[in-house]
């Protein structure tokens, strides 16, 4: 939970933007924690994907005892989002009332302040939000949820957002730091 | 393989303001070193299994601080450290130095202090054997993770919170019954239904609390053992260790069910026994929805169905395969580093006969320890057995 103010370097600015890993194998999304290897093939090269930032809540629970970098937050929700990419991600969804969290719900990430560290350091990163426009047809009833990730690729095409919104310098960033720390393991 | 226990001890498991951790690993090494009738220059090696030291009490080497106060010097120590597969991962150790047959006689003590932080302190280290970094920053803690598996459970396979309750009922029935369990009270479904959230949708007693404790165990060669026949003759037969997913994120039933499913299986061929033949198990149990999927894992039922022992009896004393009979870590709480080896210790009482009055079960001959640790990464089996004039 804490991490030192070098530290905060490494692991704040990735958490500005929400992505998830590609594999250039098997063509798997994962979560974004996973860049050394593809957790379904094994596959060694990953390349970072935007996500769109929106999702539906698969699984989540409350919070009522908090670590003490969310102290004051509690009772917050965290969430099992699969994103509409088909990844499955955890994150807060906040600025409901917990009994109107339900599976199912449609949210949306937002940049929020996530928490403090022990320094005082501020972390923001991606929250969620009930969406408010969620899309009319619904890409995945609640009822699909145990469906394997399988569909993920074929719903989010590798040539959608990858190639186009890598470009930004903002998304090269974390891609270094990365591989940095792999080369110091 | 048959590796002798010829020694157990333990401390009380609760709050022990009074008691550091090394306290705790004298206290129950010595009531090991003792029961077993060695001294400790018989020691040839220490496996030290200990969580989180640096951040519950400010020290490190515990493995070398445990050989100095226990006074097993020049013997090797060494500290062990597998989230809350610890305590196991030093008694696997332990069973490997003496099975390689490297050892005569080896030492294993688990032990943690948690209770010199408060509650938000400690869980924040706690969370430490998740990826904390990176999935927990989400403000996920230990209960909060489990708490999705056991909403995932119940969406896959109709659970309800009731249902999950009688296990809570069950494990607590049999905690009031062990002195030295941390919570000794019964209480009824209706009851947890009412006890405070934590994580929902498991509730306060549904929740390990958290405790300071330590056990140890003296293990040594088979033939040391016999020839020593009016010692219990209870042996350790299979020792098998896995890794699972270390995400809640990526944690699937299926991936929790192989965690102690594939461990299980090699431990059954290595011991020769089969799931119907285990009369008494120890399972993890540090919130309610862990104890059903350790009982589908081991092979005790199938996937879906593990927590209707609980309701029905088949995993009560009586039952067909006796769970958690100290309470579980429900009741005897969760000193993380001596879990695995008081679950050891709780079942080698159970062979030996000794274990407290209200919850020996009826003259068992095996048993098996199923211990877990970190969002689903480890898995770790001991089958022990009694083997009377063999």
């Amino acid at each position: 939970m804490t991490v030192s103010a070098i530290e905060f370097s490494r692991l704040g600015p990735p958490k500005l933007q929400l992505y998830a890993m590609r594999c250039q194998s098997c063509k798997q999304l994962s979560p974004w924690w996973e860049h050394f290897h593809c957790y379904k093939c094994g596959g060694e090269v990953l390349t970072e994907e935007l996500l769109e930032g929106r999702g539906e809540l698969t699984n989540y629970t409350v919070v009522y005892y908090p670590p003490r970098d969310f102290l004051g937050q509690e009772p917050y929700v965290v969430g099992h989002i699969t994103m509409d990419e088909g990844v499955l991600l955890p994150a807060p969804v906040v600025d409901t009332a917990l009994e109107d969290v339900q599976v199912g719900t449609r949210v949306k990430s937002t940049l929020r302040r996530m928490k403090l560290g022990h320094e005082g350091d501020i972390y923001y990163s991606q929250k969620f939000v009930v969406d408010p426009n969620p899309p009319k047809k619904r890409a995945r009833p609640a009822a699909a949820k145990a469906a394997p990730a399988k569909k993920a690729p074929a719903k989010a095409p590798a040539t959608k957002a990858a190639p186009a919104k890598k470009a930004p310098a903002k998304a090269a960033a974390p891609a270094r730091t990365r591989t940095a720390a792999a080369k110091t393991k | 393989m048959r590796v002798g226990v010829l020694g157990i001890g333990k401390t009380p498991h609760k709050i022990q303001h009074s008691k550091s951790l090394r306290d705790l690993i004298v206290e129950a090494g010595r009531g090991a070193i003792a029961d077993a009738g060695v001294s400790p220059s018989d020691i040839e090696m220490l496996y030290v299994g200990n969580v989180g030291s640096v951040g519950f009490n400010y020290e490190n080497s515990t493995g070398l601080m445990a050989a100095h106060h226990l006074g097993v010097v020049p013997a090797g120590a060494v500290r062990v450290e597998a989230a809350c597969g610890t305590g196991a991962w030093a008694l696997h150790l332990g069973v490997v130095a003496i099975a390689s047959g490297l050892y005569d006689t080896v030492m294993v003590v688990g032990a943690e202090k948690m209770n010199d932080l408060a509650t938000v302190e400690a869980t924040s280290i706690i969370a430490q054997a998740a990826d904390s970094k990176e999935e927990y920053f989400s403000g996920l803690t230990f209960p909060s993770g489990v708490a999705l598996t056991a909403r995932k459970y119940m969406q896959i396979y109709g659970l309800t919170e009731e249902d999950l309750a009688h296990t809570a009922v069950k494990n607590h029935h049999y905690g009031a019954r062990n002195p030295f369990a941390h919570l000794r009270f019964e209480c009824t479904v209706e009851e947890v239904m009412k006890s405070a959230k934590v994580a929902d949708p498991l509730k306060l007693y549904e929740v390990c609390p958290m405790t300071d404790a330590g056990s140890a165990l003296i293990l040594c060669r088979e033939e040391i053992l016999r020839d020593q026949p009016d010692k219990p003759q209870v042996y350790i037969t299979a020792s098998q260790m896995a890794t699972g997913t270390w995400y809640a994120a990526t944690d699937t039933l299926e991936d929790a069910y192989r965690l102690f499913n594939e461990p299980a299986k090699r431990a059954y061929a290595m011991a020769g026994v089969t799931a119907d033949d285990i009369d008494v198990a120890e399972i993890y149990n540090s919130f309610s929805i862990q104890e059903p999927l350790g009982i589908e894992g081991l092979g005790f039922a199938e996937p879906g169905e593990g927590w209707k022992g609980a309701k029905d009896g088949s995993t009560w004393k009586d039952g067909k395969v006796a769970v958690n009979l100290s309470g579980g870590l429900l009741c005897k709480g969760h000193p993380l580093g001596a879990t695995g080896a008081t679950q050891a210790v709780d079942i080698i009482e159970q062979l030996r006969g000794t274990a407290p009055e209200g919850i020996q079960a009826q003259d068992p001959e095996i048993g098996i320890t199923a211990c877990r640790g970190g969002p689903g990464a480890v898995g770790a089996i001991h089958i022990y057995q009694r083997l009377e004039g063999e």
